[in-house]
């Protein structure tokens, strides 16, 4: 007993520290989102805000009103919106599919999602951004599609899951009390499987809107720019980075995923271990 | 107003099926219950030949061990089971390839198979909202059926929040609100305790009177069969055994399995002779020689071919034996070996030289005779006309 307390009380000391790792740069980033653009360089990054370095909220003004920010927000918003109702969607139908129909085609297709997980985006991305130039999948609007490619692994693997959980009985009892297929899954599967829609959903959101490579590869970037990439391009030409509006516009993307995490993250722990471990 | 007629049904699961499963290291339920069953070129014969009549407003139940193919089988009156071969009929109407939901069946699962997302009164007005019945009817069949069972206060809530008990009932509702043809119950009890188990059997024989359907109902107890059914169809390893009243079943049951199956506890066996004097016949052992009765000797001359001594078993059932005095005639010496005292009556397994017995003696004559404990000798004799005699190859009903 006393030796596991001691286990325990090591362990909590040293998963503090990891965390406070992690969440520095992020304090960081938040701190210097507040300072003037003097009070930002390599020696005085580190320091704390005083009323001379406080800038207020000037460098998120400054951010707002960069030239394309509006717009980058509404593609990045337009493309994660698309692709997690695409990906929840065609992915939950298809696991649905995939577990009851229970055929050596269907399994084969399953472990197909499955391995797609396993293959790095890196391996494909050239040759992915060359086809999707050539089909014309390189606006904002059609490269959910291509989302939906590289999230339907995970997704179909979390719903297949907690399909395999939902007793049949229950969708036998729909069928004889008047349901066709599509009626037992939209009437009766897709109102059981709810969390697991938020957890997928979450995740996939948070993946879709962080993402920089992808859009960056394919989207014409003339055009369009989502805020990852807006972010970068706050590095002007010959070297010059205007650092405080950088900032700032990383905190206003950052905050409303962290946020969404933080309220939903029972949800994301349950959907992963119900497909994880049960399935 | 509705018939139901099965006609030489048979099911048989493809062998591949078996082999896929095992490749992905899947076992399923329906792949364990098959190890007793035949399997052909074509694969495993679930149910095999099965002919029955269920006439309207009949209630029968099949009955009999875990993976007989029972369920199978009121799963392919349901339509969620494809039927290999043989017709089955609905009305006079042929619905081998309907729809579940064009059958007008309804089902009642043993896992009670709620909507765990809706609430009760959802639950049961879900299948008339699919036939865009009327809101106000709706309201007034969920509300009659929730009366009848007693669930009125909990309409409200959502399945997760009810008892088994209640569960089950509104699993009843459900089938009940759609007026159906035929009401299918698969083990509908068995998820429950002993103690609701049987007040839930009292209401079933209850409801069953108030809405006049026509039943079929599946379980694996006995005692549901007998008490619930108006005929018994009694199966094993994918095959009628027989059909039949419940008290037929159990007075004259066809064979040995179904003589074992039916009556707790089972019936008493043992290995005797049947020698055949004249027109008389005796069931012989080494200690015993019980002559039988003329009726009886008549049926069985009736079918005797050469020969005086058959090899036979003979079965008495347990509360067919009496305690005896000792030098009774006909009686036989035994010793105790366990005693159970049900209440009022003791079950007394006893070890006699023809093999075991287990008694079944009424608490008032054990009162006046002493009570029986472990090593006692005893004497006990058969009821006049007891004894059911088997053939001991084909197991075979003799009279």
């Amino acid at each position: 007993m006393k030796r596991d307390k001691v286990i325990n009380r090591a362990l909590s000391i040293f998963f503090t520290i990891l965390s406070l790792a992690w969440i520095y740069p992020v304090f960081m980033i938040a701190l210097n989102s507040f300072k003037k653009a003097t009070a930002i360089s390599t020696t005085t990054a580190f320091d704390l805000l005083t009323p001379e370095t406080f800038n207020g909220l000037a460098n998120y003004m400054h951010a707002l009103n960069e030239q394309g920010f509006a717009s980058a927000f509404m593609y990045s918003l337009i493309i994660t919106v698309t692709s997690v109702v695409l990906i929840l969607v065609c992915c939950s139908m298809c696991a649905w599919y995939v577990v009851r129909v229970n055929s050596k085609i269907s399994n084969f297709f399953y472990y197909l999602f499955v391995f797609s997980m396993v293959v790095p985006f890196q391996m494909l991305m050239f040759t992915l951004s060359n086809l999707a130039d050539r089909i014309g999948f390189n606006t904002p609007f059609n490269i959910c599609f291509i989302y939906l490619g590289f999230g339907a692994g995970l997704a179909v693997f979390m719903f297949a899951g907690f399909v395999k959980n939902i007793p049949l009985e229950i969708e036998e009892a729909a069928m004889i009390d008047g349901c066709n297929p599509v009626q037992v899954f939209f009437k009766i599967v897709l109102p059981i499987m709810k969390p697991t829609y938020l957890s997928v959903g979450i995740l996939e959101t948070m993946w879709v809107w962080n993402d920089y490579l992808l859009p960056y590869l394919t989207l014409d970037s003339t055009k369009y720019k989502t805020i990852p990439i807006l972010i970068q391009y706050f590095r002007g030409g010959y070297g010059h980075v205007e650092l405080g509006p950088m900032m700032a516009c990383i905190m206003m993307v950052v905050v409303p995923i962290v946020v969404m995490y933080i309220l939903c993250q029972k949800y994301i722990i349950d959907g992963v271990v119900a497909g994880a471990v049960k399935g | 107003m509705a018939e139901i007629v099965l006609k030489h049904v048979q099911k048989v699961y493809p062998n591949t099926e078996s082999k896929k499963k095992s490749f992905f290291g899947k076992k399923k339920k329906t792949e364990e219950k098959k190890h007793n069953l035949k399997v052909t070129e074509d694969g495993v014969l679930a149910v095999e030949d099965f002919n029955l009549t269920v006439h309207d407003q009949e209630f029968v139940v099949l009955v009999g061990p875990s993976g007989c193919g029972k369920s199978t089988t009121m799963r392919m009156v349901a339509g969620l089971e494809d039927i290999t071969s043989g017709d089955v009929f609905i009305d006079g109407k042929r619905v081998n390839d309907v729809a579940p939901k064009d059958r007008d069946i309804a089902m009642v699962f043993q896992s009670y198979a709620l909507y765990p997302n809706m609430t009760v009164y959802e639950n049961m007005a879900f299948t008339l909202e699919l036939k865009k019945v009327p809101k106000d009817e709706i309201d007034r069949k969920v509300r009659s059926a929730a009366e009848i069972l007693g669930i009125t206060e909990y309409l409200d809530r959502k399945p997760k929040a009810l008892s088994g008990g209640q569960r089950q009932r509104v699993a009843i509702g459900r089938a009940i609100v759609r007026d159906p043809k035929v009401f299918l119950m698969d083990e509908p009890l068995s998820n429950l305790d002993a103690k609701l188990r049987n007040q839930m059997r009292a209401e079933l024989i209850k409801l069953r009177h108030e809405i006049k359907g026509t039943f079929i109902y599946v379980t694996h107890d006995q005692t549901e069969a007998m008490t619930l059914g108006d005929r018994i169809v009694v199966m094993k390893d994918g095959v009628v055994q027989q059909i039949a009243t419940p008290q037929e079943v159990f007075n004259h049951p066809a064979n040995i399995f179904v003589a074992g199956f039916i009556g707790v506890p089972q019936m008493n066996f043992f290995d005797a002779q049947l020698v055949r004097s004249g027109n008389g016949f005796t069931v012989k052992t080494e200690d015993m020689n019980v002559a039988l009765a003329p009726e009886t000797c008549a049926q069985l001359a009736l079918n005797w071919d050469d020969g005086n001594v058959k090899e036979i078993t003979a079965g008495v059932r347990p509360e067919q034996i009496l305690l005896a005095d000792k030098g009774e005639e006909g009686a036989l010496q035994g010793t105790v070996e366990v005693t159970e005292l049900m209440g009022s009556t003791e079950h007394v397994h006893v070890t006699a030289p023809d093999g075991q017995f287990v008694l079944i003696i009424p608490v008032v004559d054990l009162e006046a005779k002493g009570a029986l404990k472990a090593g006692d000798t005893i004497w006990f004799k058969f009821e006049k006309n007891a004894t059911h005699l088997f053939d001991k190859v084909s197991g075979k009903n003799l009279i």
